[in-house]
């Protein structure tokens, strides 16, 4: 019988890997034909660094995610698994910061450096990296979530003598 | 008999007590702060003036002044608020550090400043990787999307930013290790001591 600690663990591993992967399916297909002042161009992921680093980061954390799912409850890897969490939450923040930053730029424009938010002409573009960012975004938190649950797991003894 | 191999137990003890790595931590959180502080500063007086001249009527020009403010980017003032709570956060821990060793919670003393080193980390990375790509977009534009860039007309500016981003990045590192080194001091330290009741 699965205990409720380890089912409660691979429930949230598992929202995790799902959320991950979507934001990196949703990034990655996200490509759209615009016309900009009568010249038509492509907008895709890889216009944009930002984008190509947030695809990049949330891939390597779905495969480590899909991996860490099939860890057996007993191994000592454990505490390597608490370890990575901590290094792959950093990788996850950053790349959603970077790419949020240059999503809000391409939404809103910059009016004093004279660059033209594109949104309005690439809209289905827009909407999908939205969706990606969300989609990081929500892997992110349980991954934070999970990262607290491990650390009060693990320092069980030391909070009952609280 | 038994209090003198208890007294000797002590001594033994203590002298394997990591007392250099207090030293360490110390000075490496105090690297950090000068490191975050540097960059708030240099980021927060970030500004730089041009006058351009735009048109002409008659024989006088008419000049434009525009301004280069690290406001004008929401990423910018981003990473000024993460790197200034980093700093204010490595000040207070020095400061318990240093005078407040007797603070503590319920034991959980350890436990708070790993886990507040580690949520300092996470907000320094996110500050950080946001305003190097503010500025790599800025320096060299986006052709894609007719994306200009900036650095060739405000280049005090784009030196500046710079400057406050790799003073960032080493309070990055610095903060990493100082968070895996709170954590490795949350996770070795000695929990029954000879005082305490085991039931």
């Amino acid at each position: 019988m699965i205990k409720p600690k380890r089912l409660l663990s691979l429930l949230l591993r598992f929202i995790a890997f799902g959320t991950t992967l979507a934001a990196v399916i949703l990034m990655a297909t996200s490509h759209e034909k615009g016309t900009f002042f009568a010249v038509s161009y492509e907008a895709k992921y890889t216009d944009t660094p930002a984008f190509k680093y947030f695809v990049i980061a949330y891939a390597i954390v779905t495969v480590y995610g899909f991996l860490v799912l099939f860890l057996p409850p007993g191994s000592p890897i454990w505490r390597l698994v608490l370890a990575l969490d901590l290094v792959f939450i950093m990788l996850l923040i950053s790349s959603i910061s970077a790419a949020m930053a240059i999503a809000q730029v391409g939404k809103n424009g910059n009016p004093r450096a004279a660059w033209l938010p594109v949104c309005g002409q690439v809209p289905k573009f827009c909407n999908q990296v939205t969706g990606a960012l969300v989609a990081g975004f929500i892997a992110l938190i349980t991954y934070i979530i999970l990262l607290l649950y491990s650390i009060y797991n693990f320092l069980n003894p030391l909070f009952e003598k609280a | 008999m038994a209090l003198q191999n208890e007294d000797k137990l002590e001594v033994g003890y203590s002298s394997l007590q990591p007392k250099p790595k207090k030293w360490v931590l110390l000075m490496l959180r105090l690297l950090a702060f000068f490191a975050t502080a540097a960059a708030t500063v240099v980021m927060g007086l970030n500004k730089e003036t041009k006058t351009l001249v735009v048109a002409t009527v008659g024989t006088t020009p008419i000049k434009a002044t525009l301004t280069a403010k690290f406001q004008h980017t929401p990423a910018f003032v981003f990473f000024v608020i993460a790197n200034g709570l980093a700093s204010m956060h490595n000040l207070v821990m020095i400061m318990g550090d240093l005078f407040g060793q007797k603070l503590d919670y319920k034991g959980l003393r350890l436990a708070m400043i790993a886990i507040l080193d580690m949520m300092t980390v996470a907000l320094i990375s996110g500050g950080a990787s946001a305003a190097a790509f503010m500025a790599e977009l800025g320096k060299n534009g986006n052709s894609h999307a007719r994306w200009n860039s900036i650095c060739d007309k405000y280049k005090t500016f784009c030196d500046h930013g710079g400057g406050a981003l790799i003073a960032s990045f080493a309070g990055l590192i610095l903060m990493l290790i100082i968070s895996v080194m709170s954590i490795i001091k949350l996770l070795i330290k000695p929990k029954p001591d000879s005082t305490t009741v085991v039931p």
